[in-house]
């Protein structure tokens, strides 16, 4: 996870810098404990046991641990590809599919590998392939995502975002 | 438990496109407080969310809430009662989310299902704009779409998805979050 220093002095990443097949700059995040999950379940105010209490999500509900919520793992996603756009880009949109549940002691890299790129109103979009893999190389959240980096010499990224006519 | 009737009958295929009225999100507005406990939760410390002066500069040209900060404005109001009491006062075993019987604003009606337990399946969201501080956040709910999955073991699942706009006091659009969920 970068630091505050880090995200405040980062430097942009431009359209003509990313090429279809690269992996950019990953995520890493953990290990997960209870406590980082129970501090979002109050943040959000998510009272559903299965992420704060053991003993309701094994001998209830039959689970193997507390889970990471759903929520977080949305929430993540969109940070990191904001950070990947900063200071002047737009992580415009992203989706996934919540294919493996997250537990205390995972250590997690959320991760963006460069599909298409293509330019359209002369801001340069970027397609990626997004995941959070877990450090047995399970991909948790499959998905995918655009983000609009700004090209070389080219026009400023309208804010707030206009999204592109189809 | 297996089934072989279908959960997608005509009144939940009804419910495809039923929207919930605009509603206010929340009875507070965006302020300090709730961005900072939400952001130590997600582990972002970007200066933008807290840093004026450098958010002042920044392109936003302002202080900016985490990507999709406005979908979980849907806190207990003060009024709105106590809901992990009366989860536990409904079931001594409850899984601590209680049945709200004085339902939000804007809500949608329920799916009519006898299927009650719930699991992600997976999110897609669209982001145009942060909100303000001192914002007003208004939403705006629809069933997008509802189709059957049938498991291996022969039971009959539904795939809900719901789509939520949200938008500022001023009408502008923040973002789209479209959640889809298994009841089984």
């Amino acid at each position: 996870m970068p630091t505050q220093e880090e995200l405040r002095n980062k430097e942009q990443t431009y359209y003509d810098d990313v090429e279809v097949g690269q992996d950019l700059p990953p995520y890493i995040i953990g290990p997960m404990t209870p406590t980082h999950l129970f501090r979002w379940s109050a943040a959000i105010e998510n009272w559903h046991r299965i992420h704060y209490d053991q003993d309701f999500s094994i001998y209830h509900d039959g689970l193997p641990n507390i889970l990471a919520q759903g929520s977080w793992k949305q929430s993540v996603m969109p940070q990191y590809l904001k950070d990947l756009c900063l200071p002047n880009g737009w992580a415009w949109k992203v989706q996934f599919q919540h294919r493996a549940m997250i537990v205390p002691g995972d250590t997690i890299t959320v991760s963006a590998k460069v599909t298409n790129k293509y330019e359209k109103d002369g801001l340069g979009f970027v397609e990626v392939e997004t995941g959070m893999t877990n450090q047995d190389g399970i991909n948790t959240c499959p998905g995918n995502g655009t983000i609009v980096l700004p090209i070389k010499g080219g026009k400023e990224i309208p804010y707030p975002f206009v999204a592109p006519e189809e | 438990m297996t089934t072989s009737e279908t959960k997608l009958t005509d009144e939940v295929k009804a419910m495809i496109g039923v929207e919930g009225e605009l509603a206010e999100a929340s009875w507070y507005l965006i302020e300090n407080e709730g961005v900072r406990r939400f952001t130590q939760a997600v582990m972002d410390p970007d200066p933008r969310f807290w840093d004026e002066e450098y958010a002042k500069n920044s392109k936003f040209g302002e202080l900016i809430t985490p990507p999709i900060y406005v979908s979980y404005q849907a806190k207990t109001p003060p009024w709105g009662g106590d809901p992990v009491t009366q989860a536990f006062k409904e079931n001594p075993v409850a899984d601590g989310v209680a049945q709200l019987k004085e339902r939000p604003k804007g809500s949608l009606p329920r799916v009519p299902t006898d299927l009650v337990r719930n699991l992600n399946a997976g999110n897609d969201l669209e982001i145009f704009q942060y909100p303000s501080r001192g914002d007003r956040i208004y939403k705006q709910q629809r069933y997008a779409n509802i189709i059957e999955r049938v498991g291996r073991d022969g039971s009959h699942m539904l795939i809900i998805t719901t789509e939520v706009n949200f938008y500022n006091q001023k009408g502008e659009k923040l973002c789209t979050t479209r959640a889809s969920g298994f009841r089984r």
